[in-house]
Formats: C-alpha cells, sequence, structure tokens
C-alpha cells in the first residue's frame, strides 16, 4: 500500500469505529450489538497477543490465564484497596507483563505443541489459583465490583463516573475500541520495528537467529510479555462491565478461541486476530437465531471457510490481487 | 495402597489408549487432533446404541464403533486435512480445522443423541474382594481389552507392511516418498487408524463410565496432556504418558487430599515444572 | 478495513430484515408474549439448560394450542427465546443484551453462579427481571432485586435433609466430595456448614474432583474408607451422579448417598442401574403421590414434543408458570418490572402441578430479606428401580 492510501484507510477505519458505528446502531436501535462490538474489541486486543507469540513461532494457548489474573488483579486493588479503576489498567497489565516473564523463562524455551500444551495446563493452573487463593475470595468470586469511576484533571471532567450515565454501553463500546486501536497501533509499529523482524527471524529459525547474535531468549520473554499484558488488559475492562469476576471467567475455551481469532484472520497478518475474533464472535452471535443449529451451522460455515483460506481471511487480500 | 496403585494402573491403561490414537495422527501429519476427545464421543454413543438400546453383543458394538470412526476418520484426512495441509503456509493452521471439525462433531452428537448422560447394562456382573483389593469384573475385562488393544496396535504398527509404511512416514516424509511409499494413501490410512482407536476406547468405556455429548473438548485436552508428558508422536511415549498421567491422578487423589482442594493445582503445576525440565516429555521427537 | 465496518452493516441489515419478516408474516389472532431464556444448552452442562428450554417450549406450545394466555383484557401466544451462553458468563452478558434489545422483560437463567452475577447489571440497567439457577445470596439481597431464584437453594434443602436423614437413619459421620468448580464448591461449603450446626461428625470436607473426571474410583478410594454414614454428592451434575454412586457402591461402600440438586431417573438408571437404589435428590413435583394431572399431562406433551422426558424439569417447570401467572395477576407488569416486583410480595394462586391446594408464592423472606424465591415444592426424592419416591416434602418460607 503506499502512504496516502495507508492513511486513508486508517482514517476510514477510525472514521467507521469512532463515528459511523455508534451511528448506525442510534439509527437502527440495535444497542446490543454495543456489547457484542465492545467484546470484540477486548478480545481482539488479548488475541492481538497470542498473534504476537504466533510470530515468534510459538502457540500459545494461555491467554485465559492472563486475561483471568488481570480480572483479579483489577478487581481486588478497585474493591480491597480502593485504587482508582482507570489506573489499574495498566498496573493490572504489567502485573501479567511480569508473571509472564517469571513464567515465560523456563516455558519459552519449549516448542511446538509442548508449549502449547503447557500454556493450555498454566490456563488450568490459573483457574485453580484463583479457587484456591485466599486474596481472590475463591469459589464465591466477587460481586458488586463498582463501576469505572470519573476521571478530571484541574477539576475538568474528562471522563464521567460510568455510574452516573444513563446507559453505560456506548461508554464501555469508546473505551474497548479505544484501547484496540492504541493496541494495534503498537502491534503495527512493534512488527514494523528492527524487533519485530528479529521476531520474524525466531519464527523462522531460532538456531540460525541465535548464531548471528540475536539475543533469542531476551527477545522471546519481550513478546511474551507484551502478549500477557494485552491479555490482562482486556481481563480488566470484562471484569468492570460484568461488575463481578469468578475462578472460571476465563477458562480454557478463552484461551482456545484466542488463538482460533488469529488462525482465521491469518498468521500473518498484523490485523488478521481483529477480523478473526469479528467473524468468530460476531457470527456465533448472528446464528442465535438458528437456535439448536447453531453450532452445526457455524462450525460448517467454518471449516469451509479454513478449507477455501487456509492461511486465514486476510489471505484473500492477495489472492485477489495475484488474480487481477 | 494396593487399591490406589490398582485403580492407577487400570485408569492408566484406558488413557494410554485414548493417547495412542492422538499420537498417531500427530506422528503422521503433525496434525493435533482437536476432535479426538469428539471422536471417542462419538464411538461411545454407537456403541450405547447397539448395545445399550438395540441389545446386539458387546463385540458388535465395539466393532461397529471401530469402522464407523475409521470411515470418518478416512473422510476427514481425504477431504479436509489434506487440501488445508497442501494450501497451508503454516503447518499449525491444521489446528484451526482440527478444532472446527471439533465443534462440528460435538454439534452433530448433541443433535442425534441429545444432551443427556447414557450408559449401558453392565457387561460382567460382579465384584472382586478380597478384603484388601477391589476390583468389578467388568473393570477387570475392560482393563484387560484396553492392554489387548494397545499390544495388538504395537505389534500391527511393528510387523504389518502399513504399519512399517507409517514408521517410515513418521520418520522422514520425504524419505519415505522417495523409497515408494505411498504418502497419501498411507496417510489416509494412519487417520482412519488414529480415529479408529478413539472410537474403539469410547465404545469399550461406555461399559464403565458411561457417555456424555459434553465430554469430547475434556477428553482431548486430556489426552494432549498424556502425549506430552510421554513425549508427541512416539507410541511408546503415549502408552507411557498414559500410565504416568493414570497413576498420578490415583496416588495424588490419595496422598494430596490432606490439602483439599489443591490436589488438581499440584499436578498441574507439576506438570508444568516437569515439561519445563524435559522440553520434549520423556520421549519425544525434538521437534515437536 | 473497511471489511469490518461493511460486515457489521451487512450483519445489521441482515438482523433488520429478520426483524422485518418476522413482524410482517401473516398476523394470528393473539399478540406474541415473549419470554427469554440465557443458559447453558451445550457442552458438559448442556443438560441444566436443556431441561429449561424444553419445559418452557412445552408449556408454551400447550398454553398456545389450548387458545392462548388471558392476561388483563388481551390474549398472548406465549413465544420462548433462547439464548445458549456456552456456560460462559462473557456470553450470558450478551444474551441478556440480545433479550433486552428483543424488549424482553422476563428471562429465566443463567444456571450458573458466575453467569448470574455478570448478567446482573445489564438486567438492571434495562429492566429485566431474571429466574437465575444459582445460590449465591448476593444476588437476591437488597440492592440486588431483579433476580428471582427458581428453585430451592442448597442451604435450604440440605439441612433439611440432614436433620431427617439424623433422626430417621441414624446417621452421624458425614463426607462431602465437590467438583473444583465455583457452585459445586460454594455448595459444599454451605452443605458442611449445615452438617457441623446440626452436630454430625464431617469426615471429609476437601475432596474434590474435576468436573472432567470419567472414572471416579481414585477420587472416592480414600473417602470410602473413612466409613461415613452419608456421602453428599455436593452440586453434583446429573451426568457425573451415577458415576459417582456407581464407583462407591463398587468400592464397597454401604451407607447413604445424597445431593441437593435435581436429578434425572433415567441417567440413575443407564449410568448405575440397581446401585443408584436408595440415592436421596431434591426435585420437583412428579413423584405418582403428588402429581396433579396437569404435571402429568406436561410429562406426557414433553415426552411427545421432545422423545424424552427429564426429571430435572420438575423443578424447571415452575419459573415460566409464575411469569405467566404473576403478569395475569397484574397485567401492567408485562412492561413494567416494578409493578411486577409489587405484585410478588402479595402474590398467590393455586399451583396447578400438585395435588391438594398448594399454592404458588413467592418466599425467601429467612434467606434474603426479600421475597426473591419461586416456591418450589421441596420434595425430597429417594431413587428406586428406575423411579424416584416421595421421602418427604417439605417448605421453604
Amino acid at each position: 500500500m503506499s502512504p496516502p492510501v495507508k492513511i486513508l484507510s486508517v482514517v476510514v477505519f477510525l472514521f467507521a469505529v469512532f463515528v459511523a458505528v455508534p451511528v448506525m446502531i442510534t439509527v437502527t436501535g440495535r444497542t446490543d450489538f454495543y456489547y457484542t462490538l465492545t467484546s470484540v474489541a477486548l478480545l481482539s486486543i488479548a488475541s492481538a497477543g497470542v498473534w504476537l507469540t504466533f510470530y515468534i513461532g510459538r502457540i500459545n494457548i494461555g491467554q485465559g490465564a492472563y486475561s483471568l489474573l488481570g480480572g483479579y488483579a483489577s478487581a481486588i486493588l478497585v474493591v480491597d484497596y480502593g485504587w482508582s479503576f482507570w489506573l489499574t489498567i495498566p498496573a493490572a497489565g504489567l502485573l501479567c507483563a511480569g508473571v509472564s516473564i517469571l513464567v515465560g523463562l523456563p516455558i519459552l524455551r519449549l516448542r511446538g505443541v509442548y508449549f502449547a500444551m503447557v500454556t493450555l495446563v498454566f490456563t488450568e493452573v490459573a483457574r485453580l489459583l484463583a479457587l484456591a487463593l485466599p486474596v481472590t475470595g475463591g469459589a464465591t468470586g466477587m460481586t458488586s465490583i463498582p463501576l469505572p469511576g470519573a476521571v478530571s484533571i484541574f477539576g475538568l471532567t474528562i471522563i464521567p463516573d460510568f455510574a452516573s450515565l444513563e446507559n453505560p454501553r456506548l461508554a464501555f463500546y469508546l473505551l474497548a475500541v479505544t484501547l484496540m486501536v492504541l493496541c494495534f497501533a503498537a502491534m503495527y509499529r512493534i512488527v514494523h520495528s528492527r524487533i519485530g523482524r528479529l521476531c520474524q527471524s525466531l519464527q523462522q529459525n531460532e538456531e540460525l537467529a541465535s548464531s548471528i547474535g540475536v539475543n533469542i531468549v531476551y527477545l522471546r520473554l519481550i513478546a511474551y510479555a507484551i502478549s500477557s499484558f494485552l491479555g490482562g488488559v482486556g481481563g480488566v475492562i470484562f471484569v468492570a462491565i460484568s461488575q463481578s469476576i469468578y475462578p472460571s471467567s476465563f477458562t480454557v475455551t478463552d484461551s482456545v478461541n484466542f488463538m482460533l481469532n488469529c488462525f482465521l484472520g491469518g498468521l500473518g497478518y498484523v490485523f488478521g486476530p481483529m477480523l478473526g475474533t469479528l467473524v468468530l464472535y460476531f457470527g456465533w452471535d448472528l446464528l442465535f437465531e438458528a437456535g439448536r443449529f447453531q453450532l452445526l451451522i457455524y462450525s460448517s460455515v467454518m471449516i469451509v471457510l479454513i478449507l477455501v483460506l487456509p492461511n486465514g481471511l486476510l489471505s484473500l487480500g492477495l489472492i485477489l490481487r495475484r488474480k487481477v | 495402597m494396593e487399591q490406589v496403585i490398582v485403580n492407577g494402573f487400570y485408569l492408566g491403561a484406558q488413557y494410554a489408549l485414548i493417547a495412542l490414537g492422538l499420537t498417531l495422527i500427530f506422528a503422521l501429519m503433525n496434525v493435533l487432533n482437536f476432535a479426538h476427545g469428539q471422536m471417542y464421543v462419538l464411538g461411545g454413543f454407537i456403541s450405547y446404541t447397539i448395545y445399550g438400546k438395540l441389545g446386539l453383543p458387546f463385540v458388535v458394538a465395539l466393532i461397529s464403533s471401530g469402522v464407523t470412526l475409521a470411515i470418518v476418520g478416512a473422510l476427514f484426512e481425504r477431504f479436509l486435512f489434506r487440501t488445508v495441509i497442501k494450501r497451508s503456509l503454516r503447518e499449525e493452521s491444521t489446528m484451526l480445522l482440527a478444532a472446527a471439525t471439533a465443534f462440528f462433531l460435538d454439534a452433530v452428537i448433541l443433535l442425534l443423541f441429545g444432551e443427556k448422560q447414557r450408559g449401558v447394562p453392565k457387561i460382567v456382573k460382579g465384584v472382586y474382594n478380597d478384603g484388601n483389593l477391589i476390583m468389578p469384573y467388568d473393570r477387570m475385562v475392560v482393563g484387560i481389552l484396553a492392554i489387548a488393544f494397545i499390544a495388538g496396535f504395537i505389534l500391527y504398527m511393528k510387523y504389518s507392511r502399513p504399519g512399517r509404511a507409517m514408521r517410515a512416514l513418521a520418520q522422514d516424509r520425504v524419505a519415505a516418498q522417495l523409497m515408494g511409499v505411498e504418502v497419501d494413501r498411507y496417510t489416509m490410512i494412519g487417520f482412519a487408524l488414529g480415529a479408529m482407536l478413539a472410537g474403539i476406547v469410547g465404545g469399550l468405556l461406555v461399559a464403565i463410565t458411561g457417555i456424555n455429548s459434553g465430554i469430547g473438548g475434556p477428553i482431548s485436552i486430556k489426552a494432549f496432556l498424556m502425549v506430552m508428558i510421554g513425549g508427541a508422536g512416539v507410541v511408546g511415549g503415549a502408552i507411557a504418558g498414559g500410565f504416568i498421567l493414570g497413576m498420578l491422578e490415583s496416588v495424588g487423589l490419595t496422598v494430596l487430599r490432606e490439602f483439599g482442594d489443591v490436589t488438581y493445582l499440584v499436578i498441574f503445576a507439576a506438570l508444568m515444572v516437569f515439561l519445563s525440565i524435559r522440553p520434549n516429555g520423556l520421549m519425544g521427537k525434538p521437534w515437536g | 478495513m473497511t471489511l469490518i465496518s461493511s460486515l457489521s452493516r451487512r450483519a445489521l441489515l441482515g438482523a433488520v430484515a429478520i426483524m422485518a419478516v418476522a413482524v410482517a408474516s401473516p398476523a394470528l389472532a393473539n399478540e406474541k408474549l415473549k419470554i427469554g431464556f440465557v443458559g447453558v444448552t451445550s457442552g458438559p452442562a448442556a443438560a441444566w439448560g436443556t431441561s429449561n428450554v424444553r419445559s418452557m417450549q412445552t408449556r408454551a406450545a400447550w398454553l398456545n394450542e389450548t387458545g392462548g394466555v388471558k392476561i388483563g383484557d388481551k390474549t398472548y401466544d406465549i413465544e420462548i427465546v433462547t439464548f445458549d451462553d456456552q456456560k460462559d458468563p462473557k456470553r450470558a452478558i450478551e444474551g441478556m443484551e440480545k433479550m433486552a434489545q428483543a424488549g424482553i422483560r422476563y428471562v429465566v437463567g443463567p444456571n450458573v453462579d458466575d453467569g448470574a452475577a455478570a448478567v446482573r447489571p445489564v438486567a438492571e440497567k434495562n429492566g429485566i427481571i431474571y429466574f437465575p439457577y444459582a445460590f449465591p445470596k448476593s444476588l437476591y439481597t437488597k440492592p440486588a432485586s431483579n433476580a428471582v431464584l427458581g428453585m430451592i437453594a442448597n442451604y435450604q434443602s440440605g439441612p433439611a435433609i440432614y436433620k431427617y436423614l439424623k433422626e430417621n437413619k441414624g446417621v452421624k459421620k458425614v463426607a462431602f466430595v465437590a467438583a473444583n468448580e465455583s457452585d459445586p464448591l460454594s455448595q459444599r461449603d454451605g452443605g458442611v456448614a449445615a452438617a457441623k450446626a446440626l452436630g454430625l461428625e464431617v469426615v471429609a470436607d476437601k475432596d474434590t474432583y474435576q468436573n472432567d473426571t470419567r472414572d471416579f474410583t481414585p477420587v472416592l478410594t480414600p473417602i470410602v474408607q473413612l466409613k461415613p454414614d452419608l456421602l453428599v454428592l455436593s452440586g453434583v451434575a446429573p451426568a457425573n451422579a451415577p458415576l459417582l454412586i456407581r464407583a462407591a457402591r463398587e468400592l464397597g461402600y454401604t451407607g447413604l448417598i445424597s445431593t441437593e440438586t435435581a436429578q434425572d431417573a433415567k441417567v440413575l438408571e443407564e449410568g448405575a442401574g440397581e446401585l443408584a437404589n436408595g440415592f436421596i435428590s431434591v426435585g420437583g413435583a412428579s413423584t405418582p403421590e403428588i402429581a396433579s394431572d396437569t404435571m402429568k399431562e406436561f410429562v406426557d406433551r414433553y415426552t411427545k414434543m421432545f422423545g424424552e422426558y427429564n426429571d430435572e424439569s420438575n423443578t424447571k417447570v415452575y419459573a415460566l408458570e409464575y411469569i405467566i401467572e404473576t403478569l395475569k395477576a397484574d397485567p401492567a407488569a408485562i412492561n413494567d418490572v416494578e409493578a411486577f416486583k409489587k405484585t410478588m410480595d402479595s402474590f398467590s394462586a393455586a399451583n396447578p402441578y400438585m395435588k391438594g391446594d398448594a399454592k404458588l408464592s413467592y418466599v425467601g423472606t429467612t434467606s434474603f430479606g426479600q421475597k426473591r424465591q419461586v416456591a418450589v415444592p421441596m420434595v425430597v426424592n429417594v431413587y428406586k428401580d428406575g423411579k424416584f419416591e416421595t421421602l418427604f416434602v417439605g417448605t421453604v418460607d
């Protein structure tokens, strides 16, 4: 893409998510789509993290653990320590990044399905920890968590108190898509930086990368920490929406879904996880009218999509261009 | 304590059989078959229908489960996995296909067989009890059958022509092809065989634990664990992994019950530590 | 990138088209009254939500066949709108949003604790009354006010069962076993407290299993060796109950086994056979001693519609009945849940599913400080040869 086209598509995209979607929803009255799209935005943030670990050649089925950890961190800081919700977003993210470095040091040496499995087990470990640790409230979870409060600088209210809003759906939507835009802008930046190119060299051949002087241990940890940071942030916002968290709020199923989102969108494309999440999550949602045939139709469509576009939905552009 | 060991051994035998099919498919195609558990469930429901509902002999039910799943497996390989593997840039992409087929089978099974837990009449009545050790006879039969199937599978892989061809494929695909092994044909046979094993073990265990349309996913994950412990893509690894996990659960649940809710936490955490120390499981291939 | 917005736009158009078709279809004599369901109808816990959905669909079809429901001066056909949340609290919120979008005021579900807690903000913001099958007291005590417990909680039935067994069967030692998930663990903790309060000796209160366990022998081996008089399967899933019973019996356990949740006789019969005889659970009102003709017809219609009855529906038949009967008592509540809440305090109607002059009314004052529970007859059942028999009938206030 030439620079003007690139800028234009960014503008169109921003316009779409910040203006067109809210306007469309208001016009059609389908306010339920606010939550749907909020979910898509948040899940795509977590999926973006998983995508980054794919980028260094690791199949990550453990993102649910970090979403759960982030969610609990935020809930505990808000409820027990009286923190502002807004501060808990970076705090929970950083905590996840820190934990991921400790966990990552031993397990990032694993490859292929072994790494996939050990992260899958890690999701279950996180759930069981949430059940067992006293600080989380165990099986009874945490409920009645307050909505995000107001933020003001010099007496000027920048963000209103969510509890005072008529319906916080729009506010959560804007929050989620803002974070999503920031997340994917950062991802795009990372992938096109020196680190990004080094990551790609890891994906292709770690030994070779190492032999030409790439510090692979450091690079893997950085990528995994960023990934986990994003997983944690996604979890934080979900907890704020549901105002509750349980050990089962993020499970193995979520971890697997994050991974599937990346596959469906396309492992070779930064924006793959966003599109993959949209199609998988929204698709399921639209098929709700199908009642008991929902899963059958959903999985059949999924199989057809994979057969047609095994390298992800975004590879469609590539195929079309080649034909032209 | 004898009871605990026997429990673990019995559990291990059935786990090993579950893990075998998964590891075979992985060895041949590098596909982590997410639908393995669903194939197990399908096999279970076929046995349930034939033995439990129609009242035909259990052996007939078991054979039908195996044959049906072999056909399903062959069709999956021929029309889905082969296409995707040939066309995808990264071989992990098959994971999405495997997951989609798992959802598909889940949906079909739920529509066909309903949401209820199902069970069949006991195949053998009675319980062995010498005051020290308790073992129902039907468990003994199932345990012995499981070990027989495992032994049969090993012999088949070792001495039969397709078995040797598949081992060659697993070792080095390109070299095998150069030596004149029909890669496509034996890959399909391998996938069918893996699916058949899942179906057989599902059909076998319906006699003890019944079957339920929702357990496919959890069974797959358990099978993954065993394969990882032993080492992916190695028959011996799957068997070892199955027995180790069975023993770990049995002994762990008894020894750690004092600590209550953390039993499984300890088991899983130990697994993570173990894999960190042995990144390829007990005897896995280094490339995973 | 514009693909995303065009996709969602297409989706919007599609949804609008579906709604347009629904509106345009030939107008029947009766207006539609939509009642929602948000819960789990797929995956390992599918049986819970499925028995809800099927009870609702059976009852709705029956009512519509006989001319609909007269509320105020209008007659309505009941339409059931269902949403499968896959036991995921995030999806449950989605489902509740969908219900709000469809203008639905009364929703049955969700089936588990985390889902019920997660949908609370949406339900309260949108004025939806929902009937969860989850026990946390915080859902029903003030300031929460939109949730109505759709069954009997374990902390209500548990003490009654233990007391009965202590007095009538000489139970002294109790052991608990539960899956390591929120709902069963909370129920176990409640059960342990209740047993201790009654002066029973609790010999095992920490044994757990993974919900995907298929073979329970390793879990139960150490517990059976403690020789309890009563083994409580806290919050056991209907799919796991026969497996646990069978494993315990085959290990030589001879004491009593009980649970506080509803079970299905057919599942027990297939999964454990005669080993399940004597198993105590809590059900609704289909045991022959107390089932009315309406209940029997309900079971017949359910069986005709879906091929097989599920005894969990004995309890689950009630939520829809309560919604409809309360609306009949106060037609203004159709679009106003505040009116519904007011009516709940004084509501009383005949219970069609039980013999005698049993009443439908809202209870829960003792447990929640406000009437936020449907009064389902607390029928403690004992399983015998493929059927449930009534052990005793209790009440909740």
